[in-house]
């Protein structure tokens, strides 16, 4: 499996048009929304908190829903006939979508240090950097089942809907707070709502702010949930898939 | 684990694959011997690579026992004694043929260096290029040397030569030939009776989900192929050269007497002694084509 896993890495950094976009988009939003967000009171480092989020999470999904082109021609099947197990196969892309996730919030964060202004304690940087990256594990799992399932024509519908909700109604950009109480429930149902939890209760702590919503042991609790469950989900469906798309 | 020394490289006994109402696999029993070169012939959609799929572990049968060498086809495909070529199955554009055959090689415990197996493939001269740059028969050679990178004992290769020209399928076939020639097992599916007949020592003919003959390709192409005598047979009447020996059938179209034998020879001798004024005799083996209409019209008329 370490040998696959090297593959697929050396696959991913070579493809340095894909891991640019995945850093500068977030990088993006976020110059464009602190200065927004600051006019109306909301500290810098809560938005980066949210865009950091955002940017590790699309990077961990999009590695993941990739999959469905390799599933589509073919490759998939070439795999199989090899003693590449398919929980190796599938822990080697989780693998690189974790890999591919860390540059954007690694971005983000630096950006909101030197650009932002923003100033946490060493806690708080680790929380920011690591645990959010960290909190993206359900989502490389969730673009693998995407990848299992929705053939490559479609695939980007999808997988804009899908990071679309998990952003929006997730509340990586705007604060959960701020919704309606029915659009506040369905929330907390999304695994981003938490790994925005993780991202805030970073910014908070480097703020001195107390009591910032739900304590980020509840989110790791609940995006540990979400890994079991999808990490089985994904394992069962490769499993039963001939592979014959 | 029992992997019996004495078994032999396949074995498939009542194997059957439904899909929705389409019996595309409908109980079929196959022993391929060690050593052996067999083709899977038949038409496209007969269950050829229904049952390829099944036997290399892709896809599981409905009912069905599997044995490669005389275990599992996972485990068969684990322990790299079995090579296979799906017919569905391709490579990454953004990597290099070396890469690629490299990757395979590093997932398998004891495999051929990359580069053996591109040259034994016959694209060594290929290695640098990524598969995007290649032609579909480059491809297909390229996906040979992956089949051939775990050093296996039995090669499955699913319509080998499809997307080949004629170069690259000649080619293609010294490669398997030398395969083949160290004693090892190759199992191939073509609906080009042309490859079975020049490539394998025996042929199964498969026709809706099921086998309709099997034995040595000469005696399988015999069995339904026969010679037509043609000629001017003036004042004979239909009946009476159907009764003549060695004739199997007979029509009488524009003047012309065709008939359909098992023994060319004897018809033709006999035939001159009863009808001294019949001219213009032609004897024609029975096109490839027609033979395979045959086979397979026979199975359908016995249903």
């Amino acid at each position: 499996m370490t040998g696959y896993l090297a593959f697929e890495i050396r696959r991913t950094l070579r493809d340095a048009k894909f891991l640019l976009f995945a850093v500068a988009l977030p990088v993006g939003l976020y110059l464009l929304m602190a200065d927004r967000f600051a006019d109306q009171g909301a500290p810098a480092s809560y938005v980066m908190g949210g865009v950091a989020a955002f940017g590790s999470m699309k990077a961990a999904l999009d590695v993941g829903a990739r999959t469905a082109v390799e599933r589509g021609i073919g490759w998939q099947r070439q795999l199989r006939l090899t003693p590449l197990s398919g929980g190796g196969y599938l822990l080697a892309k989780a693998s690189v979508a974790m890999v591919v996730a860390l540059p954007p919030v690694a971005g983000v964060s630096l950006v909101a240090a030197l650009v932002g202004g923003v100033h946490l304690s060493a806690g708080g940087w680790a929380l920011a950097v690591l645990g959010v990256w960290a909190g993206t594990v359900p989502f490389a799992l969730l673009g693998l089942l995407i990848g299992q399932f929705v053939g490559a024509q479609s695939l980007q519908a999808y997988q804009g809907a899908v990071v679309l909700v998990l952003s929006f109604v997730g509340g990586l950009f705007i604060p959960v707070s701020t919704f309606p109480d029915a659009l506040a429930t369905v929330a907390k149902v999304l695994p981003s709502y938490w790994l925005a939890q993780v991202g805030h209760a970073a910014a908070l702590d480097g703020a001195g702010g107390v009591g910032g919503g739900e304590g980020s042991g509840q989110a790791a609790l609940v995006l540990a949930l979400y890994t079991l469950v999808l990490g089985v989900a994904v394992a069962v469906r490769y499993r039963r898939d001939t592979a014959r798309a | 684990m029992n992997i019996h020394d004495g078994a032999p490289a396949l074995s498939v006994a009542g194997l059957r694959k439904t899909y929705g109402e389409t019996r595309a696999v409908d109980g079929i029993d196959l022993v391929v011997d060690r050593a052996e070169v067999v083709a899977l012939l038949g038409p496209n959609g007969a269950g050829k690579s229904t049952t390829i799929d099944m036997v290399v572990g892709l896809s599981r049968p409905d009912a069905g026992e599997i044995a490669v060498f005389g275990a599992s086809p996972h485990e068969a495909v684990r322990r790299g004694m079995v090579g296979v070529m799906p017919q569905e199955g391709a490579l990454l554009d953004d990597v290099t043929v070396r890469e690629t055959v490299a990757l395979i090689a590093s997932l398998h415990r004891t495999p051929l260096p990359a580069e053996e197996a591109l040259r034994r493939a016959g694209v060594a001269d290929l290695a640098g290029r990524r598969a995007a740059l290649l032609s579909g028969g480059q491809k297909q050679r390229v996906r040979f040397a992956m089949a051939l990178v775990p050093g296996p004992d039995l090669l499955v290769l699913d319509e080998p030569t499809a997307a080949m020209d004629v170069t690259a399928r000649r080619e293609f076939w010294q490669s398997m030939h030398a395969f083949a020639e160290t004693g090892r097992t190759v199992l191939f599916s073509t609906h080009y009776l042309e490859e079975a007949e020049a490539y394998a020592d025996r042929v199964v003919l498969m026709h809706a989900g099921r086998i309709v003959a099997d034995g040595p390709v000469h005696a399988v192409m015999a069995e339904v192929s026969g010679r037509t005598v043609t000629a001017t047979v003036p004042g004979a009447r239909t009946e009476d050269l159907g009764a003549l020996p060695g004739v199997t059938a007979a029509h009488v179209r524009d003047g012309r007497a065709e008939l359909r034998c098992t023994d060319s020879d004897l018809v033709v001798r006999e035939l001159l002694a009863r009808y001294p004024e019949a001219r213009d005799v032609e004897v024609a083996a029975l096109g490839l084509e027609d033979a395979f209409l045959r086979l397979t019209g026979a199975s359908e008329a016995v249903r």
